[in-house]
């Protein structure tokens, strides 16, 4: 998401009282302005550029420069962002300028610091618990950052699902167990041990055999292992989706329940996680905890915007290269398509398989024109339909055919 | 040469001295990366000096190279060590023969002269004056195990084998990942390393890394193969050429004994440059369509000091 300027200025003036107070205050402030403004930054990574601050000069800009972004940056999509906050933040301290002043050495001769950095405890720590405290005033006192969006309306209406039948549920449970062991197995390239698998193991024939003085009495063969996957499930539950929700309902809670590791979000204009409302085995009760607790049930789309609230803060926990995440959407995207793409294209390269399941692709003259659809294609493995029973069938034995 | 006293000026004249051309940002991530004994992690585009820099670097430090080409399915036997089982397998036979004493033997030959040696291990205990050069090539194309199992030998530098116990490395190797950005790499091990990108060089950078690997070669036709270097990478191409391909091209250049770019030989050489038939065929287009004028392009590119 493009962070403007002034949400940049904005952060870095709330930490104006920590600054002046040192090198290490001030590289925390600036760690922080950093992670608000969505570059990924850990306290671990701002100790070490502190600590490598002591082996460059400081005074000339491109090296400070140079020693920061090494540190605190890990990835290139960051590093942009990385750099006008960087100008924003050393900014009153013009290049020609040294930032000594505000980089200013803690009053300590620059022999206690070193004594500092190789472990002995002391100021670091005590920076560090003395920063984070200021910090936690100063997130009390202000608001978040004020996120640019686009947002019609998000309709807080509540569905009523009572009137789920028991036999209709049970078929689709069926249908989702089958696309469930799909999904959720792939051929791993790695090897196991098995007593009948198709390639000898030499290190495990010989270890076996060690006991027989060396014969050969005893083959260990191995194959290939499958591995387990994770899935995350992501579901539109806009207003233009309504019309399935009953059975998204469904899909969600099968999921969930036969798989191990299932994540579930809902979005529409904004993103919940419901994992934690559905694990149960009590459908009923699960449906009413879901309508209750999520909001913006039915409202308006805005897939790139859940997007990118999913890959900042679920998808470092929740993605590996083993997931397939799962969407389900129609695709009538009211938000930034830009965005949309670019939340794709990070996902995708996080995850295993991205899946889309699209109810309207059942109609036959259906072609995915709207935008969003169109900026999501690209990065896309499997684009499938499912609408209701029969599809969900059909979907099972083509899974059976794609990820085999 | 004491490799904790060098300065990011020196490292940078050292590479250069090489024939590596680098910036000063890149120099003091090396220098810093030598100081704290952190790994760096490169990325970007094939071919604009990812794995040279590693390479290079073992050559001015006078010390071996040691190279962990990652691939899909890479584990800790092919990386770390392993038992040399044939040559166990005979010593067993001949033990028979002997009438050896059992015991023993079980012993023995589990000994460090039955251990296959993996680039890691080789990396750890090395033992020359000077660490080695650790290079980690393509770490995106290991699977995510790989990578835990890395990051496990990576910050302790050590590898314990249940046979004959835990060995340290005595000196801390020079560690080089890069990475193609196929995959995104673990945060964890993203936040041990040191992290830089490596960008497609300007004109100026790229007409002095050819000069300084082809120092016979004309001034004009430098700066030709540069300026056109510099405008196809801002085309849409479908893999755009890099530092690696610029020298390729330029060596064809010179051993073809041409002076001068023009269409023809561009024509004869291109091979060098694209290697798909979808942007061979791209650039025959443009050049019939006229949108590539070489002279043009030489007009438009910065002036060099002199």
């Amino acid at each position: 998401m493009q962070i403007s300027d002034e949400a940049i200025l904005k952060a870095v003036e709330r930490y104006s009282a920590v600054r002046g107070q040192g090198t290490v205050a001030n590289l925390l402030a600036f760690g922080r302005v950093l992670k608000e403004t969505g570059v990924r930054v850990s306290l671990s990574q701002v100790m070490d550029a502190s600590r490598s601050l002591e082996f460059v000069d400081i005074a000339r800009r491109a090296d400070f420069h140079a020693v920061l972004r090494s540190n605190l940056v890990s990835d290139k999509e960051e590093l942009p962002l990385f750099e006008r906050v960087f100008d924003c933040f050393w900014h009153e301290h013009g290049p020609e300028e040294s930032p000594m002043e505000s980089v200013e050495m803690a009053p300590s001769s620059s022999e206690e610091k070193r004594e500092d950095s190789v472990g002995a405890g002391g100021s670091l720590e005590e920076m560090v618990a003395q920063a984070s405290s200021q910090e936690a005033k100063l997130s009390e006192e202000t608001e978040r950052i004020p996120v640019p969006t686009y947002s019609p309306h998000e309709a807080l209406n509540k569905k009523d699902f009572s009137d789920m039948g028991i036999e209709e549920s049970r078929a689709i449970s069926r249908a989702i167990l089958l696309i469930a062991t799909k999904i959720a197995t792939q051929v791993s390239r790695r090897k196991k041990r098995a007593t009948k698998g198709n390639e000898i193991d030499p290190r495990w024939t010989m270890r076996k055999n060690v006991k027989y003085g060396g014969e050969i009495i005893q083959l260990v063969s191995r194959k290939r292992r499958i591995k387990k996957t994770r899935v995350v499930l992501l579901c539109d539950v806009s207003g233009s989706m309504d019309c399935y929700s009953r059975f998204l309902i469904q899909f969600m809670y099968g999921l969930q329940n036969e798989l191990w590791g299932v994540e579930t979000f809902v979005f529409s204009t904004s993103l919940s996680r419901i994992t934690h409302l559905i694990r149960t085995k009590d459908i009923g009760s699960a449906l009413e905890r879901i309508s209750h607790s999520v909001l913006g049930w039915s409202g308006g789309t805005n897939i790139g915007r859940s997007l990118y609230t999913f890959n900042r803060e679920f998808a470092s926990s929740l993605v590996t290269h083993r997931t397939v995440i799962v969407i389900i959407s129609d695709g009538w995207d009211r938000g930034d398509v830009a965005l949309l793409e670019r939340e794709m294209r990070s996902l995708k390269r996080r995850c295993h398989k991205i899946i889309w399941l699209n109810p309207l692709l059942a109609s036959e003259n259906y072609e995915p024109l709207c935008k969003g659809m169109q900026a999501a294609l690209p990065y896309l493995d499997l684009f499938l339909s499912v609408h209701n029973l029969n599809s969900l069938i059909t979907l099972g034995r083509t899974l059976q055919k794609l990820v085999a | 040469m004491n490799p904790k006293k060098l300065t990011i000026e020196e490292i940078q004249e050292a590479l250069r001295k090489q024939q590596y051309i680098c910036d000063r940002s890149l120099a003091t991530v090396v220098y810093l990366s030598i100081i704290m004994g952190k790994p760096v992690l490169l990325e970007g585009e094939a071919g604009v000096g990812k794995t040279e820099i590693a390479k290079v670097l073992a050559e001015i430090m006078a010390t071996k190279l040691i190279r962990l080409q990652c691939y899909e399915g890479l584990d800790a036997n092919t990386a770390l060590y392993e038992w040399n089982y044939p040559k166990q397998m005979l010593r067993i036979k001949l033990e028979e023969v002997s009438r050896g004493d059992r015991a023993a033997v079980e012993t023995e030959i589990f000994t460090e002269e039955y251990l296959v040696k993996r680039p890691l291990l080789e990396a750890i205990q090395s033992d020359g004056s000077t660490p080695p050069v650790l290079l980690i090539d393509e770490i995106d194309r290991a699977d995510m195990e790989f990578e835990a199992f890395l990051l496990e030998v990576l910050s302790d530098f050590q590898i314990t084998i249940p046979e004959i116990g835990t060995i340290r490395a005595k000196l801390r190797p020079y560690v080089f990942l890069t990475s193609n950005r196929t995959r995104e790499i673990h945060d964890a091990l993203k936040r041990r390393c040191l992290y830089h990108w490596i960008d497609y060089p300007a004109f100026e950078k790229e007409y002095e890394i050819v000069m300084t690997k082809f120092p016979q070669v004309q001034d004009h036709l430098a700066k030709q193969i540069c300026a056109f270097m510099q405008r196809v990478r801002q085309m849409n191409f479908y893999k755009r050429p890099g530092v690696a391909e610029t020298l390729d091209w330029a060596s064809a250049l010179i051993t073809l004994n041409r002076q001068e770019l023009d269409e023809k030989t561009l024509e004869e050489t291109m091979g060098c440059i694209f290697k798909y038939r979808e942007d061979l065929h791209h650039l025959r287009e443009e050049l019939g369509g006229n949108r590539l004028d070489l002279n043009q392009m030489l007009k438009e590119s910065p002036e060099l000091p002199a």
